[in-house]
């Protein structure tokens, strides 16, 4: 008798089965499959991460198909591991990962890839190339545009006069010295153009920048140009200046361009330009969604920069709905 | 001798007035001469950075002197300085709102309880000629209800002058009361844990600090890394008072540092609830037994630090133009090393306001000459480190001491030598064993 029962159930479960998936085939997967996309953050707690957040999420919800899951790793390596060893758990359709550091993380990618789910890493690479693609922004490439404006705001190649406080970011983090290089790829060239500062790190902080500015304050008397890493260093630095009276004689240029910070202040008139470092919320999960859908993405995206001064600064506020 | 004997007391002095000296002598000079360092601007500059620090370290020193430490005051200042930002930016019922005026009715009830029954005690002492308050019993009105409503009252007050204010932003008055309010009440939850659970200061104050730094993001919410304030357009305009200097050359938060420094140290110093603080830290079971109520002594130390990191997280809003969950990361460790410099013992009953605000200085102008001779920023946390240790040694030994230690020199037979300083016994690397049990109290 037993046996038998098992037998029948078995054998309606598999008729059910079978109308289903035929069913399924019919509709496609759009209908009944979702995508299960998951995304590892390393932190949400920096403006720039929160605004990566929002870009991914909006983008998410013009794709119904897909279900979006995001971990936060809290600003720590470990924890960011566990999020990533938690997804492939859940077996997701494919994973995103910013990861907060290069070497911590390569090894749970590996992970990921040999667990066959097809990894996108955003923003910071990691050290092995098996995964299907990176979406990052070049920093160096973007330190260059500053490096040029910074030289046509200080009287155009050849003939820039200045002095120049450049504000660091992390003394040891890759973004901070890739910023510093394509910057001084331009300025270097310039024998009018003097560096004040040696190594000042504001640690991307707008608090540490105000007072190494204002030391910077009293211990020059002219300062032409501040360069900060982020716009919130850049913005410390004018807020320094402004205390003392002196900003009207300060250019200053930012990194970053988020619509509520950066590209605010410009609009303000308090930074002369900020240059886009454009999150890869949006063109990450766009092409891990056309990559699941079977089309062939390439190995490396380059997100562009984009100069931000106070002519386009209103038009992408609005954009932004600010 | 007796000179050999002031140089020793005064050990504290010398340090500053040596880095004092470093600092002018090796200043750079303006195009016309003049010597930066010492410009007023630039001093002027130090009091400004150190006020955050320096209020934090104040509120330190007296824990530490019971023998506790206070590990969540970057915390607590993240909490306030979120609490602050959307105060003066978002109206309406705002996470700030939910946490601020609970805060400050609390404080009220228990702030105007308190007093009203410090004031009956006290009618009550000079009737009756008793002079201790434990030999005293208040009847059930004076003693519980009379106080209970005054507190009330009060609570109804700031009630009905805060909660107009939350329709709109708040302004400069309403966060000055309502952000304080919510370091005290965090900072006594740390004390009441301490003292009701019989706790390590240590470990309490460590939970306290993972919880509010989750309390502060949660507040900030996820979208809102930082919470910036523009006062003017998206804050009332009167909060620049706390950033303006005052008859033009004093920075405000420079004097909120030094008022509270000051009262601070007359509190300690003068008052029978400092020499109970002391007393508890140089051996708390004898002090209990003697009749002090040490876990209440404890417990207003525990708040009145969280007091300081509100005030503090406050004047950062104001020079900084944001509150964020990060604004106080570290600064705890600071603080602690600002005070430990300035003489205090970790192991309680030991140290002083004026060393701590020597301790404070010396870090301020540590950072100040550093930064005006633009030394690498990676460098310059090696200096302090290596600045940290060579004043507590300083502080804590003389150098016969150490160089008898190593066996470079005799060690002197007298024990009692000029400095009046015991051999250190115990044989370890801390910074604070043996040294000078009687130099307070």
């Amino acid at each position: 008798m037993k046996r038998r029962d098992t037998l029948k159930l078995a054998v309606v479960a598999a008729a059910l089965l079978s109308t289903t998936s035929l069913f399924t085939a019919h509709d496609g997967i759009a209908q009944d499959k979702k995508l299960r996309i998951g995304f590892s953050q390393a932190t949400t707690i920096e403006p720039w991460r929160a605004q990566f957040n929002k870009d991914i999420i909006a983008e998410a919800a013009k794709h119904p198909e897909v279900e979006l899951i995001i971990t936060d790793g809290e600003d720590k390596t470990e924890k960011q591991v566990a999020d990533v060893e938690n997804l492939i758990r859940q077996e997701v359709d494919a994973l995103l990962i910013s990861p907060k550091e290069s070497a911590g993380l390569t090894g749970v990618v590996t992970q990921a890839i040999d667990a066959k789910i097809p990894v996108f890493v955003l923003d910071r690479n990691v050290e092995t190339d098996k995964y299907v693609q990176f979406v990052g922004g070049d920093n160096k490439l973007i330190g260059r545009a500053a490096g040029e404006y910074a030289v046509e705001l200080l009287g155009g190649p050849g003939k820039a006069k200045g002095n120049v406080v450049e504000i660091w970011g992390g003394m040891g983090t890759q973004p901070a010295h890739d910023r510093h290089d394509g910057f001084h790829e331009f300025t270097d060239k310039e024998p009018g153009i003097k560096n004040l500062l040696d190594q000042q790190s504001g640690d991307w902080k707008q608090d540490q920048a105000y007072n190494i500015m204002a030391t910077a304050l009293r211990n020059n008397e002219k300062i032409d140009l501040v360069y900060g890493h982020n716009d919130p260093m850049a913005y410390g630095a004018y807020l320094a200046a402004k205390d003392a009276g002196r900003e009207k004689d300060i250019k200053f240029i930012g990194i970053d361009a988020l619509p509520g910070e950066g590209v605010t202040w410009v609009n303000n008139g308090e930074l002369s330009a900020t240059f886009l470092y454009a999150t890869p919320g949006a063109e990450g999960l766009r092409q891990a969604i056309k990559y699941l859908k079977g089309e062939k993405v390439e190995k490396n995206v380059v997100l562009p920069t984009l100069k931000v001064t106070k002519e386009n600064a209103a038009k992408i506020m609005k954009d932004n709905g600010l | 001798m007796t000179v050999m004997k002031l140089v020793s007391r005064t050990k504290l002095y010398w340090g500053l007035i040596a880095i004092f000296l470093i600092g002018i002598i090796w200043s750079p000079l303006t195009s016309s001469g003049k010597n930066i360092f010492l410009s007023s601007g630039n001093l002027l500059d130090v009091l400004r950075q150190v006020s955050t620090t320096g209020l934090i370290a104040t509120g330190m020193t007296a824990v530490i002197i019971t023998g506790g430490i206070d590990l969540s005051v970057g915390s607590l200042m993240a909490i306030c300085s979120v609490v602050c930002a959307m105060l003066l930016t978002v109206p309406g019922e705002t996470p700030a709102l939910m946490l601020g005026v609970p805060s400050v009715l609390l404080s009220a009830l228990v702030i105007g309880a308190w007093v009203m029954r410090f004031v009956f005690l006290n009618l009550e002492k000079s009737r009756t000629g008793i002079s201790h308050s434990r030999d005293l019993t208040l009847d059930r009105v004076r003693g519980v209800y009379i106080p209970a409503l005054v507190g009330i009252v009060l609570g109804a007050v700031l009630l009905f002058y805060l909660l107009p204010q939350s329709e709109s932003k708040f302004g400069v008055l309403g966060v000055l009361l309502v952000v304080p309010a919510v370091g005290l009440l965090f900072g006594a939850i740390n004390g009441i844990v301490i003292v009701a659970g019989r706790l390590q200061p240590f470990i309490v104050t460590l939970a306290m600090m993972v919880t509010a730094l989750g309390i502060a993001r949660l507040t900030a919410g996820q979208n809102n890394a930082v919470l910036p304030v523009y006062t003017g357009s998206n804050a009332t305009a009167d909060f620049d008072i706390l950033r303006s200097l005052v008859f033009g050359i004093i920075p405000m938060p420079g004097i909120f540092f030094l008022v509270a420094i000051i009262l601070y140290a007359v509190v300690l110093n003068l008052t029978p609830f400092g020499r109970f603080v002391y007393a508890i830290g140089g051996n708390e079971e004898a002090a209990r037994l003697s009749g002090i109520e040490s876990g209440k002594i404890k417990i207003v130390t525990y708040a009145i630090s969280g007091l300081l990191a509100g005030i503090a997280a406050i004047l950062y809003v104001a020079q900084y133009r944001q509150g964020k969950p990060d604004a106080g990361a570290g600064l705890e460790l600071d603080a602690i090393a600002a005070v430990v410099i300035g003489g205090t013992s970790l192991m309680g009953g030991r140290g002083s306001l004026a060393g701590t605000f020597c301790g404070v200085l010396i870090f301020g102008l540590l950072s100040n000459i550093l930064q005006l001779h633009n030394i690498n920023s990676n460098l310059q946390l090696v200096l302090k480190g290596l600045i940290i240790v060579g004043t507590v040694l300083v502080q804590e030994r003389n150098a016969r001491e150490i160089l008898a230690r190593f066996r470079l020199v005799f060690p002197r037979r007298a024990r009692s030598e000029a400095s009046g300083e015991e051999r250190p016994r115990k044989e370890t690397m801390s910074l604070n064993t043996g040294g000078n049990g009687n130099e307070t109290s």
